[in-house]
């Protein structure tokens, strides 16, 4: 597959003091889903502001759907839609007529606009509150048309800036079937970021997780949490004298007493040492009651390359998202 | 220019849209005419020499009105560019294939066209009041063209500056400060509302240099004498020609500030 955007050594260094991205390297391939994981600060919104030409580069480039973001925005800005972080419709013109503005802004000829844009309103379900003043929106309404707005110049590459930041459980998962609907149907590339690693996982084709400006893993959820030789498995044996023969399991990484007759076992892939360890029990004529396998999820994988846990963290512009918030709301 | 023509007709539904603001904006340059009228109408008994030969007040001050109410409707041109800013809107503009001057020059032309309404309602309203507006040396076309270029270059010329000192504020406030600040000198140290011999010197000879001065001084000198004499003439060509220039080169400076200098 070909790379439609491709970073080379995108640097950042805002006020010649905080480097918010330090020679970033990342290729993203045409037609799939990119999740962009990260703490706060990581770099993950001045990624996607350079690669939308919002912001300049201090140095290195991109290359975005085959132009340079160093010398032509103007190109790069009509190939891709963008979703920010915040809200970006006028309150004050109805849903068609922000879309509307939006298409004028692309240069869509007017009946294929009119055509796009009322496809695009039936595919979030908005009909009904099209000629409504955005004022009167619900938050859910409102953050399915900033999706579509993004997508009004039929773009190659879609931008989604914390799509979800905001909304409540029910409504995420339905931005959630939008977004893959419009993937499937509008064959676009997606670059995603994220706070919710769940939105992260459930969307994505390939994730990379940043901090400080650089790139720590890329790969599939799957490659991501598989590098990180962790899996555990629990087992519970019938009688104390087992526990000390199920600790000496060979092949475990790591094994840990954690209940009076509960061995923990970390082991680098489960689903190779599992078969094993059953022939190790049996050879040992060990009882057990119950065996376990625990995966480790994209949060122990965040974890263990940040040093942070992702659900302890803050949004970045904690004033920005009270204010987006308050407005959703209503 | 993509993004100019779209985003002036937002500013403009946007405008018409408002009842309230569409209300007061028919209704201020009355409450303009007929209080402030009233209220100066005996500077009329100084005799018509000192209203430079005008009939009454009214026809007097009309010129001064008229640039008054494109001043104060420039100055608050900025206003939305800081409202878009703080509700996201902006955002929304920075990512699109525009030009980023279009987004202020959007402010700047739908100002300027909200003025031209405003002054032809004045001046209607003008010609209906009792002892209002009397054309005694009649009104040509291009007296008309020169009284609609002194009200667009006024307009631009404000709605410019105002407009640039919105591109890079983000709160609302600092502008009303600066508004604030601004009107009053702007519209008494001029000639807009008093003929400069009830002036005192020195606030006279400040005026002279104040570009409301010249709006208002070209706009009276049609209004008052119809048909130009030679030297009335050459007044109202370099008040103009002023007009002009300072409003080609603020238009010109907000193009580049805007183009470089936008942000959310």
């Amino acid at each position: 597959m070909a790379s439609i955007i491709k970073t080379e050594d995108l640097t950042k260094v805002y006020n010649g003091r905080v480097k918010a991205l330090d020679k970033l390297n990342i290729e993203i391939e045409k037609g799939e889903i990119y999740g962009l994981l990260g703490p706060n600060g990581a770099g993950k919104t001045t990624t996607i502001n350079l690669l939308v030409t919002r912001i300049y580069p201090t140095s290195g480039t991109a290359i975005v759907n085959g132009f340079d973001i160093r010398k032509n925005s103007l190109d790069i800005r009509r190939t891709i839609g963008v979703v920010p972080q915040d809200l970006t419709t006028d309150e004050d013109l109805t849903g068609i007529e922000n879309l509307k503005l939006v298409s004028r802004f692309y240069d869509v000829p007017q009946a294929e606009a009119e055509e796009r844009i009322n496809r695009l309103i039936s595919m979030v379900n908005l009909d009904d509150a099209k000629d409504r003043l955005v004022r009167q929106y619900s938050g859910g309404m409102r953050k399915r048309l900033e999706l579509i707005a993004g997508l009004v110049n039929d773009p190659e590459i879609l931008f989604l800036d914390e799509p979800t930041l905001g909304l409540d459980v029910t409504t995420r998962n339905h931005m959630w079937q939008y977004v893959k609907e419009i993937q499937e149907k509008l064959d676009v590339t997606i670059i995603l970021t994220s706070h919710y690693l769940e939105e992260v996982d459930a969307l994505s084709d390939r994730i990379s997780i940043i901090d400080h400006g650089k790139v720590m893993a890329t790969g599939t959820s799957e490659e991501l949490k598989s590098n990180l030789r962790g899996d555990v498995i629990q087992v519970t044996v019938k009688s104390e004298n087992d526990v000390e023969k199920v600790m000496a399991f060979p092949e475990s990484v790591d094994s840990k007493l954690t209940e009076p007759n509960t061995v923990r076992l970390k082991v680098s892939n489960s689903d190779e040492e599992l078969p094993k360890l059953i022939s190790y029990i049996n050879a040992n004529s060990i009882q057990i009651t119950k065996l376990s396998v625990q995966k480790p999820s994209l949060d122990d994988v965040f974890l263990e390359i940040t040093g942070k846990d992702i659900r302890k963290e803050d949004p970045a512009d904690y004033r920005q998202v009270m204010f987006n918030m308050r407005r959703l709301r209503r | 220019m993509s993004g100019l023509g779209p985003l002036t007709s937002r500013e403009l539904k946007k405008w018409y849209r408002n009842p309230i603001s569409l209300f007061t904006g028919l209704i201020q340059p009355l409450f303009w005419l007929v209080l402030f009228g009233s209220a100066f109408s005996k500077i009329s008994d100084f005799g018509p020499a000192i209203l430079d030969g005008a009939p009454n007040y009214i026809t007097y001050i009309l010129g001064g009105v008229l640039t008054i109410i494109g001043l104060f409707t420039a100055l608050f041109s900025g206003v939305n560019l800081i409202f878009d800013r703080r509700l996201g809107v902006l955002g929304r503009f920075l990512i699109a294939p525009i030009r980023r001057s279009s987004i202020v020059f959007a402010k700047i032309f739908s100002s300027s066209f909200r003025i031209l309404i405003n002054a032809a309602i004045l001046i209607a309203a003008a010609l209906i009041i009792p002892n209002g507006l009397k054309f005694v040396h009649g009104f040509t076309v291009l007296d008309a063209l020169i009284l609609v270029t002194a009200v667009i270059l006024t307009s631009l010329i404000f709605s410019s500056i105002f407009t640039t000192i919105a591109v890079r504020i983000t709160r609302p406030d600092t502008i009303f400060g600066i508004i604030n600040l601004v009107n009053l000198p702007l519209l008494f140290v001029s000639y807009a509302m008093f003929p400069p011999d009830l002036m005192a010197g020195w606030l006279s000879d400040m005026a002279k240099y104040n570009p409301v001065s010249w709006s208002a001084e070209t706009i009276r000198t049609v209004i008052i004498n119809g048909s130009l004499s030679a030297s009335q003439a050459y007044h109202v060509s370099v008040w103009l020609g002023g007009l002009a220039a300072l409003a080609a080169f603020l238009l010109t400076l907000t193009y580049f500030v805007s183009e470089k200098e936008i942000r959310e």
